[in-house]
């Protein structure tokens, strides 16, 4: 990314509609800082990713509305990440939109990309962030506190939040020059059809694994007498382990597919816990 | 006493804004404990209180889909309790894990609710009208989690940790069980409407792959993502030395990948 092409490559994108301004804007505006609050089960941080990328969707499809209502319903998918890298996808994300309004990519493109990166990200930010940088920060800050220091607490959050702001700054910039350089190499070498099935086979693959770590669900009925009680879990384990989170995964996917509204999927989904939970047959 | 409950129950909203302000932590023990002992006119036993119940609370963090006890409300009410009631600490220690866990039951009950909020949002997008996506953003957070925190803080501190106890003991357990299965199985409608905009026939046999390595093998997401960015680079020859454009012209010089 050093190359002389790509610095120039890197001048030229901030030619465009979106500005250095706009991405640090990006990378700490309430969508951007909000990543958890209105965490939900089946969507978890689709509506402030969505909202984090407002304002420069609102600038990319300046004049098209129908390409800007396109782009805010991709966004209100499923989207979940260590919230400090929120805004990295969103600057690679922000150069994608760009080409999806000139129409030089394919807008479901986007979607693969973010799946491809929400993985591996969370991976490294969890333990970055929540394993490391919140322990360390917490140990000053106890040691602190425990004697009556008032100090304690404001260490904690200073130690811990300095950090993780200048990782979204920082973030939203690299993310988006990273997505304008990469993005032009391939285009001028030919190879976008292969980038984009590249993305796309790491994106279904991450979401394959989630469905697994992800849902949780089992049937705890037991069956058999004495020491060879098992229960039917057990037995779908030794068949096929996640075999309920792929069994949902394939009737939501279905009941989508012919129109059911997930309105009516959640409903479904909450009548069938609660008398789950009554009989006993799930857990 | 109705104060200071407001107070207490105002502390507990203030630690719900953390997730809007950053995830920035200010919902932690060792944060709130202080705030807590200012409002209650001690804060020295606050701070130590709180980094006390930090070290307690340390594994309880949400990462990935797990949801942990609840930090705020655990946190708040064990140490307005040991503080108004002049117990202290080892008092403090026994009420926060066990409110915080019976707060969670409540949580599940609204994170069970919430995503009948979620299509005001897709309305909007649909409309070109982000205020609908903004006020999803808001009520998702008011009902998911500030609104019933305040309550049951304030309520809890007023009327005494027994009183809420017994109140929350004579819900059938099936109710919260339930609505905790259902939130558990509701990730799997994310990922189908996920797939719905990203698969095609190519991409089936990576779902199937990604799949198969975390069911069979135990492999976290991360582990996967390697093994799928290892495919990706094979797949699509992005390390040969030549780019596959130019070799296409070329036509096939076989070379080692004959198999191919």
């Amino acid at each position: 990314m050093t190359s002389k092409m790509s610095d120039k490559t890197l001048q030229d994108a901030y030619r465009g509609s979106i500005s250095k301004k706009d991405l640090t804007r990006m990378a700490v505006n309430p969508g951007a800082l909000g990543m958890e609050y209105s965490w939900n089960y089946p969507k978890q941080m689709s509506v402030p990713f969505c909202l984090m990328l407002n304002p420069l969707l609102k600038k990319i499809y300046k004049d098209d509305p129908k390409g800007y209502s396109e782009a805010l319903q991709r966004h209100l998918e499923f989207f979940n990440i260590t919230m400090y890298f929120a805004p990295f996808v969103g600057g690679v994300v922000a150069s994608m939109e760009e080409r999806v309004a000139k129409g030089e990519m394919a807008p479901e493109t986007i979607n693969q990309v973010k799946a491809a990166l929400m993985g591996p990200l969370s991976g490294i930010g969890d333990s970055l962030f929540l394993g490391t940088l919140r322990v360390i920060a917490a140990a000053v800050g106890i040691s602190l506190a425990v004697n009556g220091n008032p100090f304690g607490p404001i260490a904690f959050l200073l130690i811990y939040n300095i950090p993780t702001f200048l990782t979204r700054i920082i973030g939203a910039h690299k993310g988006y020059e990273l997505g304008v350089s990469f993005l032009t190499k391939a285009q001028e070498s030919g190879l976008m059809d292969k980038v984009i099935y590249a993305a796309g086979i790491i994106g279904v693959m991450v979401i394959g694994a989630m469905t697994v770590t992800m849902t949780s669900v089992s049937i705890p009925i037991e069956f058999g007498q004495g020491e060879s009680v098992q229960t039917i879990q057990s037995v779908l384990d030794g068949i096929l382990p996640g075999t309920l989170a792929l069994v949902a995964l394939g009737l939501y996917y279905w009941a989508l597919s012919h129109k059911v509204s997930p309105m009516v999927l959640i409903v479904i989904t909450m009548v069938v816990g609660v008398l789950g939970a009554f009989t006993g047959v799930l857990a | 006493m109705l104060m200071q409950a407001l107070l207490i129950g105002l502390v507990a909203a203030f630690g719900t804004l953390d997730t809007a302000l950053g995830t920035s932590y200010i919902q932690r023990p060792i944060v709130l404990g202080p705030l807590v002992g200012l409002v209650l006119g001690d804060l020295q036993t606050g701070l130590i209180i709180g980094a006390n119940l930090e070290l307690l609370f340390m594994g309880a963090i949400s990462v990935g889909a797990y949801i942990p006890p609840d930090v705020i409300t655990g946190g708040v009410l064990a140490t307005a309790f040991a503080i108004s009631t002049g117990s202290g600490l080892e008092a403090a220690y026994a009420l926060a894990m066990p409110i915080g866990l019976a707060a969670l039951g409540i949580k599940n009950v609204f994170y069970a609710i919430l995503p009948l909020i979620l299509p005001i949002a897709d309305h909007g997008a649909q409309e070109g009208d982000d205020g609908k996506i903004k006020l999803t953003y808001v009520l998702l957070g008011l009902f998911g989690k500030t609104i019933w925190t305040f309550t049951l803080t304030f309520f809890a501190f007023f009327l005494g940790s027994d009183v809420v106890t017994a109140a929350l003991n004579s819900v059938p357990s099936f109710v919260f069980d339930g609505l905790g299965i259902a939130a558990g199985i509701l990730p799997a409608m994310g990922f189908a409407m996920l797939m719905r905009m990203i698969v095609n026939k190519k991409l089936i046999p990576f779902f199937v792959a990604g799949f198969a390595l975390a069911a069979f093998l135990n492999l976290s997401v991360l582990a996967v993502a390697i093994f799928a960015v290892v495919i990706a680079i094979e797949k699509l020859e992005f390390l040969d030395e030549r780019p596959m454009v130019a070799r296409a012209a070329v036509g096939i010089d076989g070379g080692d990948d004959d198999d191919f």
